[in-house]
């Protein structure tokens, strides 16, 4: 589709994410290399516990401690977050790239009304009378589907599907570059959520703003990502595009994934799952973090059992659009 | 005064919130009481910086009141008019009173006089609400109602006001009196924090076994419930005699406790009558004042590490300063 | 309106109790409370107020009537403010005694205790902000220990250095004795002045328990969801601390709001003894040592009251503050 991109909006090159604690150093994100194109979705899947939202924090750089940016740089049309001033990031944040969190129903202050959230966001960014301000969230309701007399109303009178909704529409409302999805239906039934993502692929067909979508949901990254990165403890270990993906998993792991839901269309297999557990992430497996889990992980042939427990697999490319870091992969294409 | 009552008092509840106390609750002895050398949770306390530093100074203060006719260099109620008003000296290290007594004599048979009427009024008050916290949060009913309703009582009569004007109606006030009343009056506020954690208790696995296996009801609460909540009934101890120091040192500062023995809250009353802040002397209120805030303090440090020995949230900053010092000392034991 | 039904059915009940207790106390007390009262007044000041001797017993006791129809009587002086004449301040009826001192009791233990809960939240709200920053690592500890004093001693110490020995303050009663008391500035400002150490001891003593909690409670808030959207938005640190953070933060305290200032309508009595301030706490403590029981009953129901309606005022607040209780 849109994958070859004439420019890029968004890079991550080589980007690592360590939470300091008070006796040890968790490396959530090691090394994650990305890059996004103007309009693009990209999808980024994995267990809990994998990294992913913390790579969202580190994008929009409100990591808290003591989780810190470890090492790399985050590039927004060429501009190193990192190097920003706290009041450039401050107006940088939203304007251009925007955050739909994980735990939708949480992330609205409970003691204000839903407008009066939309009126701080806006004044943050602009100079704006309260009254305009409040005029543009209900047109921003309203797009969202929601009656926009609801700007009156509080958090807590609003339904987690509504919620939601207000939260995409407060994602909106400055026209980012870039939507940060992270797990946004988690907490909604499966109806509701095919729902918004529906009304979120028309907005997007409309506004022309890229898009990242972080889930554990296969399907759902299948059915509105372009392209899709996997992630494993921490580093992205397969790259392609949905289709690719769905129809040529190569990665161990992948493969796993792939096979742990029930397809979409033709008869039902017998669902598979991973064995095993996700690693520590305080003292991670050395060589390829999969090893322990790894149906292909076998002492027998002792050459490669040696690469894939000493030697850490890198990216690369087997196909066009097409990463994988494999050992296997690598020795038996 | 009284002010930090419910400071101490939340501290306690918090203590009661987390279902998992590890060294805490130590698995019920079964039965007979076994002889153990210590208990796990004592041997925490005296490993906790703060509380080791608060017994320390307790125990300071209680060697002070065992041996205070020994320590004493005057009669702490002399009658000298040559004598009176004279700032600190070698004769007299904390000066004397406005009637020539020596401070220093009373402030060291005062501890006596503190430390008694506090421990007494605090284990007084340690039984009553034991028994009927537990009590009430156990079997329910009228029992717990009359918690319940006590509870409810203090909640709008502030304490302080409710023992003066008490105070006030009595004739004579001696020692027993005022351990009386003050400890009734904190056993209320003490059942309602032991009434909570008990109830927490109640729906523990263990105890539903032993209703199940169909144990009677004081074999249930003296055999089940009791051993899980010594620690948090240590704690109720700790902050009612805490209370209970201050408080009887504020009723005789107010002229309305028992005023014949000599203590640190007697000494207060007589320098505040006789106005000798306003005359410039320090002395007849600073030691006594010192010696009631040291001892006060002292507890609230007591208090303190038994909050951090049950709450694992502040243990993990213990651990780390630890690793801190092992780092500056080396290896050491922890 | 179910909640307010409920807390209204409460405060109704409080003051039930606060009225029985009163009742009940006297009676319960070894001795003859009514002849106490009456051996502080002469013959012929008893005479010279006819029903005074029915009046103290129907409120303390010693009446032949059965408990019931005492109970009865009782409750009708309460009703009506009749509580006779206080007998360390006569011929001054009990409730004019009141009058006169409770305003300074409520100006000083209000604008006190109100500051210290500003002051406390705003340094609990910033040393959460700012963990292991030096208002975290100096003012709290500094605050807490002078909370942990008792605070008479805390008192006498402010006494003797700030007052008597800097010259900062006054120290010794509400105004100066040269000013007439009346809604005029000479009286107004000598007032103020005499008020503020006073002021500034409560302050600190009760600052130092809003801190603490405070700062725990805001130490969780800001781990919520609602805070990193708000970062993410863009706002400002200060405005994210404030109206994210901190607003709901402050609830919880909101909620020991009452209790806390019951401890220190406790406490005042303390704080006015030594400051020789005329206020309801001076009065009760002279009271009780007089035997002028009439006037303690009366001034322990007024001290119940002020915390019930302090309960009130805080339920307001928070009906105020929490959407959640008032729509939810």
């Amino acid at each position: 589709m849109s994958a070859v991109a004439t420019r890029t909006l968004l890079e991550l090159d080589d980007v690592s994410v360590e939470y300091a604690l008070r006796d040890r150093v968790v490396r959530a994100v090691d090394g994650v290399s990305l890059s996004l194109a103007p309009g693009e979705t990209l999808g980024i899947a994995g267990e809990s516990g994998s990294g992913k939202s913390t790579l969202a924090n580190a994008i929009l750089q409100i990591l808290k401690p003591p989780a810190q940016l470890a090492g790399g740089r985050v590039l927004f049309e060429g501009r190193d977050l990192a190097a920003m001033k706290p009041d450039e990031l401050r107006r940088f944040r939203w304007r251009h790239v925007s955050l739909v969190f994980q735990s939708a129903m949480d992330v609205l202050n409970p003691v204000m009304r839903v407008g009066d959230q939309f009126v701080d966001m806006l004044k943050a960014h602009e100079k704006v009378k309260k009254a305009d301000a409040l005029q543009r969230a209900g047109d921003l309701f309203e797009l969202v589907g929601i009656d926009r007399n609801r700007v009156r109303a509080y958090p807590h009178q609003l339904s987690g599907g509504m919620r939601q909704r207000v939260v995409i529409a407060m994602a909106l409302a400055l026209r980012p570059e870039l939507i940060v999805l992270d797990e946004p239906t988690t907490a909604l039934d499966v109806v509701v959520q095919r729902e918004i993502l529906q009304e979120l692929q028309q907005l997007k067909d409309e506004l022309g703003f890229a898009v990242i979508f972080i889930t554990h949901d296969l399907s759902l990254l299948v059915e509105f990502s372009e392209r899709i990165a996997i992630m494993y403890a921490g580093e992205v270990i397969e790259l392609a595009s949905g289709e690719t993906l769905f129809r040529d998993p190569r990665h161990p792991y992948t493969v796993g994934l792939m096979r742990s839901f029930p397809p979409l269309t033709g008869p039902l297999e017998r669902i598979a799952g991973i064995p095993g557990s996700p690693p520590d992430m305080a003292a991670p497996p050395s060589g390829c973090r999969f090893n322990p889990r790894c149906p292909h992980c076998d002492p027998t042939d002792a050459r490669l059992y040696a690469r894939q427990t000493d030697e850490r697999p890198r990216l690369r490319e087997i196909a066009p659009g097409h990463l994988v870091a494999c050992h296997l992969v690598e020795e038996r294409p | 005064m009284s002010q930090i009552q419910p400071l101490t008092v939340d501290v306690l509840e918090q203590e009661a919130l987390p279902a998992e106390l590890p060294p805490l609750t130590a698995p019920a002895p079964k039965g007979r009481l076994r002889r153990a050398p210590l208990p796990q949770w004592v041997r925490l306390l005296l490993s906790n910086p703060k509380s080791r530093g608060g017994l320390i100074v307790l125990g300071a203060m209680i060697v002070v009141a065992v041996f205070a006719p020994l320590i004493a260099t005057h009669d702490p109620n002399a009658f000298s008019l040559i004598d009176s008003r004279q700032s600190p000296s070698w004769n007299h290290l904390f000066g004397t009173t406005d009637q020539g007594a020596d401070i220093f004599s009373q402030v060291v048979l005062g501890a006596r006089t503190s430390l008694i009427l506090g421990a007494s009024a605090a284990l007084l008050s340690t039984v009553l609400a034991t028994t009927f916290g537990i009590l009430g949060a156990y079997a329910g009913g009228w029992i717990d109602d009359v918690v319940n309703f006590v509870t409810n009582v203090f909640l709008v009569i502030p304490t302080i006001p409710l023992l003066v004007v008490v105070s006030g109606y009595l004739k004579t006030r001696g020692s027993l009196t005022m351990i009386l009343i003050i400890g009734l009056t904190l056993a209320a506020l003490e059942a309602r924090i032991l009434r909570g954690q008990a109830l927490s208790l109640r729906n523990r696995d263990f105890v539903q076994a032993a209703k199940v296996a169909g144990e009677s009801t004081p074999r249930i609460i003296f055999g089940e419930i009791m051993p899980n909540m010594v620690s948090r009934i240590a704690a109720g101890f700790v902050l009612v005699f805490y209370v209970a120091i201050l408080t009887a040192a504020g009723l005789e500062f107010l002229g309305l406790g028992d005023m014949q023995h000599t203590s640190w809250g007697v000494t207060l009353y007589w320098a505040q009558v006789n106005s000798t802040v306003l005359q410039g002397e320090w002395w007849p209120f600073l030691f006594p004042g010192l010696a009631l805030a040291t001892t006060v303090a002292a507890l609230v440090f007591i208090l303190a590490g038994l909050d951090e020995v049950s709450n694992p949230r502040l243990r993990v900053e213990r651990t780390h300063r630890r690793a801190w010092r092992s780092l500056l000392l080396g290896k050491g034991r922890t | 309106m179910r909640w307010f039904l409920r807390r209204l059915l409460f405060y109704v009940f409080a003051l039930w109790v606060a009225v029985s207790l009163n009742f009940l106390l006297p009676r319960l007390m070894p001795g003859d409370p009514v002849g106490g009262v009456l051996a502080h007044l002469s013959p012929a000041q008893i005479q010279s107020n006819p029903g005074i001797v029915q009046t103290y017993r129907d409120l303390l006791g010693g009446g032949k009537g059965s408990l019931g129809s005492e109970y009865v009587k009782y409750l009708g002086h309460v009703a009506t403010f009749d509580f006779g004449i206080s007998t360390s301040n006569y011929p001054s009826k009990v409730t004019e005694v009141i009058g006169r001192t409770l305003p300074y009791s409520i100006a000083l233990v209000g604008v006190a205790f109100l500051l210290a809960f500003v002051l406390g939240i705003a340094i609990g709200m910033v040393a959460a902000w700012r963990r292991g920053g030096i208002v975290d690592n100096f003012v709290v500890p500094a605050m807490m220990s002078l909370g942990a004093f008792p605070a008479f001693f805390t008192s006498l110490v402010a006494v003797y250095f700030l007052g008597l020995k800097a010259g900062w303050f006054p120290i010794q009663h509400a105004y100066d004795s040269a000013v007439t008391p009346g809604f005029n500035w000479t009286f107004i400002s000598s007032a103020v002045r005499h008020a503020e150490l006073p002021v500034l001891i409560i302050m600190f003593v009760y600052a130092g328990g809003w801190v603490l909690n405070m700062r725990t409670v805001m130490i969780n808030t800001i781990a919520e969801d609602y805070v990193a959207m708000a970062h993410a938005k863009g706002l400002s640190d200060t405005r994210v601390m404030t109206r994210y953070a901190g607003r709901n933060a402050i609830l919880p305290p909101l909620n020991g709001f009452a209790a806390q200032f019951a401890t220190a309508v406790g406490g005042l009595v303390f704080i006015e003894f030594v400051f020789s301030y005329p206020g309801a706490g001076l009065t009760l403590q002279q009271a009780a040592l007089g035997a002028d029981y009439p006037l303690t009953q009366a001034l322990l129901l007024v001290f119940a009251v002020t915390v019930i309606v302090a309960n009130f005022i805080m339920d307001i607040a928070n009906f105020v503050l929490d959407p959640r209780v008032r729509t939810g």
